[in-house]
């Protein structure tokens, strides 16, 4: 086992965002490796993994810290409710995604990744625009709306659930503090059922490499306790104009990936 | 004094409202305090991350 420190480091940086901003580890660091040279069956599987883990720890750290409150006590509150639907939803979407591949559905990958990344990109501008005049009242069907357009785009394998499901939230009126905790605990759920996919396809004879899973581990880990404690210390207003801008990087990082 | 706690209550359980309170009720540098019991939360959570990496280096 070796641990790579400049894996280490962009894993802590992409999950000190990902459980702080609400997105940015699949879509941020996935094509990062991939320059590096890294195979996608060195990349995928693993960061599936480490979400499982980092995932769930960020949950259950930002539930400590209280900038959400999970309970399974009944009646269950709105807030573990909106988690488990969004968690259901992208749960749903892995296994349409496992169908796609399974029957060989041939999509047309740029087009959809074009599509998400434009989508992405807008949602961070909106977000940006209406800073001032956000409304906060809690609209439930705008976000199972959103959730359902995630659930969807990941399901055809163009990725950016975090960001839509994040700046979804946000639109739906939902204080950015604990719209990030949710999307960090369903996120989490949503990679258990992406690495059982994973699980069940390499007993099909698809070999998994393992060599990036402790410095990703690692670097994930160590973020998924830290931010929980910063989103908690920080003031709202900042990270009401963090999550938009990221949501723009990110919409503009996947532009540039696929057209440069 | 039974008519602020619920009140408190109803506060806390509409969505976001527990750390909507927080930011309005404590300062900064109040809000940088943790608790003994969230300390031995993150001791336990590393003692799972040491044990893991065992696991990883034992088996990868």
């Amino acid at each position: 086992m070796e641990l790579l420190i400049s894996i280490v480091i962009l894993a802590f940086l992409f999950e000190t965002m990902d459980s702080s901003a609400g997105m940015g580890f699949g879509t941020g660091l996935t094509p990062l490796l991939f320059l590096l040279g890294y195979e996608p069956l060195q990349v995928v599987p693993i960061l599936l993994m480490s979400e499982a883990i980092t995932g769930i720890t960020a949950g259950i750290f930002h539930n400590e810290f209280q900038n959400v409150k999970f309970s399974l006590k009944k009646p269950i509150n709105s807030e573990t409710r909106i988690m488990a639907t969004i968690a259901g939803i992208g749960c749903l979407a892995i296994l349409l995604s496992v169908f796609i591949t399974y029957f060989a559905i041939v999509l047309p990958k740029n087009v959809i990744k074009t599509y998400v990344a434009i989508l992405v990109l807008v949602m961070g501008l909106v977000g940006m625009i209406s800073l001032k005049n956000r409304k906060t009242n809690y609209r439930p069907k705008l976000l199972m709306g959103f959730s359902a357009l995630a659930g969807f785009n990941k399901g055809i394998g163009a990725g950016g659930y975090g960001p839509v499901v994040m700046m979804g939230q946000i639109f739906s009126g939902i204080y950015e503090k604990t719209a990030t905790a949710i999307v960090s605990l369903a996120e989490g759920f949503v990679s258990i059922v992406g690495v059982a996919s994973f699980l069940l396809i390499s007993s099909y004879g698809v070999t998994i490499d393992y060599v990036l899973l402790p410095s990703i581990f690692t670097g994930g880990f160590i973020a998924a306790l830290i931010s929980p404690y910063m989103v908690r210390v920080l003031p709202n207003k900042i990270w009401r104009i963090v999550i938009p801008v990221y949501a723009i990087c990110m919409g503009i990082i996947t532009l540039l990936k696929l057209y440069l | 004094m039974e008519n602020e706690t619920q009140s408190k209550n109803i506060y806390i359980n509409e969505i976001g409202n527990i750390a909507k309170m927080i930011d309005k009720e404590m300062t900064i540098f109040e809000r940088m305090k943790i608790k003994s019991d969230s300390l031995k939360k993150m001791g336990f959570a590393l003692f799972f991350y040491l044990v893991t990496m065992i696991i990883f280096a034992l088996f990868l």
